[in-house]
């Protein structure tokens, strides 16, 4: 690809999973590269492994054979609890379900994070303050996951992924469980953030719609990534409208 | 850090989880500190006194126990023979003595039972009354003063003799019962401070020794049925648990002492040999019943802490995906139990405690000869200690789990 600013490598990584006395072979010899601020889209039928791919990506698994490079670190040779200590600072993850812990406030959720971190209370507050003023959510602070939308809660998951100012954002079909309407909010709120921000984004979709958004969409196909189709071309009309 | 108020936030929320566990902790904890209580209290019942000990010297074989009077010389000296004999610091001699004032129509009221002994030992020998406030001691001794002088004075407590219907300079005649047909004429010179003896009555022993002895000169030389059994028990103060060792051996070993035979016994020795009666019950209490009170508090919380780590299993994995170690979400497992359980023993141990000791006085549990006893000040601590600690031990296995959970697995299985 040759992007002179790549952010994440992944090469020739395998990765397969045991059930049994039977090997399940997910992932075979996957080459991904991707550039700093790029929106890259990753598709494929249910059962390719765009979850497992993403949670190889964010340090959540490690490959059974290859390497995955974020930034100048190869996670993929890191121990458990390296790991965690290193998705705190380099990771935003979104999921399709929100996950928001329902026993805290949209603010509580988003600081979730940044207890890892040497923060002094007031430096928390002003960082969970401006996320949630970037996703428009300032004034439903104190709100519980259960007191908010669909849509709301999926801002809260991305002001809480975008916290703590990381490398990636990484989002697991972010609209997959919105209206229309919800979705395009969300779509243009990433978007933003890739504009605005400079930040990378990799979003796993089944939407073409979602996929339009993105600079660049790849296909994960028998365990490997393939060219998509004549998405790109089409992606231009969109990003105008 | 931060993580106690998600741990109180996460109690809150798995509320009825939360409740039943604590409830049940509650009853365990309730069980645990009746029964420690009765453990810690005969504990100090039977844990001797290191100084100044009391023994209690009585018939071997027999009860009630019934001396001749002429062993009471030599017993109220330890039975020492040499000068490097050990001899009890202080004495009293006991003999019991029932009677009635009506003997055609004996009811309870008009009964009086009493100890026959030296006035002067009230004050040094008898529990309670050797530690008076001044004003109650100065009364007590002015009674004492008036049976020394008298022998037919009589001290009784404000009970009995409200109950005889008499007062204070009042005479009585006693018709014996235990001393059938030894009548006694008595003026009653003063009664006992409220409390522990206000049941009692107290005569003068010269009075009926001179009874007994009396009896033969009217009744063609024979003596009084009991005139060899007129002492039941001698009581000797030694210095310290040694000096009670050694007069106990000169009294077993002195030949004076073979029919009857006689034991000597400190007080916690006696209650202790009457408790070896009870000694199974005990064993089980100590070793059976509290530590399965313990282990159902940790299977309770073991249950109820794993369904919540089960229901909220998403919630810790996403807590894994934003950084959280393992250990971090062990500890926040297990601190959620620990607090609820220690917050549940205190709430257990101190109410038990504070209802007992203050509203009810007491609980009257029919062990030995204790009336009721009270719950012991230690489960302030150790009631909020035994809550957190089997609430810890049963929240490992879910904690452990809950920190094993594998975030690639959980999330594969929901997209
Ligand atoms: N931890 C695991 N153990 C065993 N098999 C797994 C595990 N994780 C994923 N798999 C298997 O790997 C394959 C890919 O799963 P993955 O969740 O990555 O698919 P996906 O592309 O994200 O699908 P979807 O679009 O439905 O989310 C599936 O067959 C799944 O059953
Ligand atoms: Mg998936």
């Amino acid at each position: 690809m040759g992007h002179d600013n790549t952010i994440l490598r992944v090469t020739d990584v395998h990765k397969y999973f045991r059930r049994g006395s039977e090997r399940v072979d997910v992932l075979s010899g996957l080459n991904l590269e991707v550039g700093e601020g790029e929106f890259f889209g990753l598709m494929g039928p249910s059962g390719s492994g765009k979850t497992t791919l993403l949670n190889l990506i964010a340090g959540l698994d490690v490959p059974s054979e290859g390497e995955v490079w974020v930034g100048s670190n190869c996670i993929s040779r890191m121990s458990e609890s390296q790991l965690a200590t290193w998705r705190t600072r380099n990771i935003g993850f979104v999921f399709q379900f929100y996950h928001l812990l329902p026993v805290l406030s949209a603010f509580e959720n988003v600081e979730l994070p940044l207890l890892l971190l040497p923060l002094s209370a007031g430096q928390r507050r002003q960082q969970v303050e401006t996320a949630l003023d970037l996703v428009g959510l300032k004034d439903r602070m104190w709100h519980r996951p259960g007191q908010l939308s669909g849509g709301q809660q999926q801002r809260v998951g991305i002001a809480r992924a975008i916290v703590t100012d990381p490398l990636l954002i990484v989002a697991d079909e972010p609209t997959g469980d919105l209206d229309a309407k919800s979705a395009v909010e969300i779509l243009d709120l990433l978007e933003e953030l890739r504009s605005g921000l400079e930040k990378t984004i990799i979003m796993v979709t089944h939407d073409p719609r979602a996929a339009r958004r993105c600079d660049r969409v790849r296909h994960l196909d028998k365990g490997q990534v393939v060219d998509g189709s004549a998405l790109q071309g089409e992606h231009v009309e969109e990003h105008v409208g | 850090m931060k993580l106690l108020g998600l741990m109180l936030k996460n109690i809150r929320r798995n509320w009825i989880a939360s409740i039943l566990a604590s409830a049940a902790t509650i009853m365990l904890v309730l069980m645990v500190t009746l029964v420690w209580s009765v453990l810690s209290f005969l504990d100090q019942v039977t844990a001797e006194k290191s100084k100044d000990l009391k023994a209690i010297i009585t018939e071997r074989w027999q009860i009630p126990s019934q001396m001749p009077y002429s062993y009471a010389a030599t017993l109220t000296e330890g039975a020492a023979r040499t000068d490097d004999d050990i001899r009890p610091i202080d004495s009293m001699t006991w003999s019991f003595y029932g009677g009635t004032t009506d003997i055609k129509n004996r009811t309870l009221d008009n009964t009086l039972f009493a100890f026959a002994m030296e006035p002067q030992k009230l004050r040094t020998m008898m529990d309670d009354l050797d530690s008076l406030p001044p004003d109650q001691a100065a009364e007590l001794d002015a009674a004492i003063a008036k049976m020394d002088e008298n022998r037919l004075g009589t001290i009784v407590g404000l009970d009995r003799l409200e109950a005889l219907g008499k007062r204070v300079g009042d005479r009585i005649k006693l018709f014996g019962i235990n001393y059938r047909g030894i009548d006694l004429e008595l003026e009653i010179v003063g009664t006992f401070p409220r409390g522990r003896y206000d049941k009692s009555a107290v005569i003068h022993r010269d009075y009926l020794n001179a009874a007994v002895d009396a009896w033969p000169r009217e009744h063609n030389g024979e003596e009084h049925p009991l005139a060899q059994k007129s002492l039941n028990l001698v009581w000797i103060k030694v210095p310290d648990s040694d000096a009670f060792q050694k007069v106990a051996d000169q009294i077993s070993s002195s030949p004076y002492y073979s029919s009857p035979a006689v034991k000597c016994e400190t007080a916690s020795s006696g209650i202790g040999s009457f408790l070896d009666a009870y000694r199974d019950l005990i064993w089980g209490m100590r070793y059976l019943l509290a530590p399965a009170c313990l282990a159902t508090v940790a299977v309770v919380m073991s249950i109820a802490i794993g369904i919540g780590v089960r229901k909220r299993q998403m919630e810790l994995a996403v807590m894994k995906v934003l950084g959280f170690r393992p250990r971090q979400i062990l500890i926040m497992v297990l601190g959620e139990s620990l607090l609820l359980g220690t917050a549940a023993g205190l709430i257990s141990s101190w109410a038990t405690w504070y209802l007992v000791n203050n509203l009810l006085g007491g609980i009257p549990f029919p062990i030995a000869f204790f009336p009721s006893f009270m719950i012991d000040d230690g489960a302030l601590w150790w009631g909020p200690a035994v809550g957190g600690g089997a609430a810890l031990l049963g929240s490992v296995w879910p904690a452990w789990s809950a920190c094993r959970v594998k975030v690639s697995e959980v999330f594969s299985k929901v997209t």
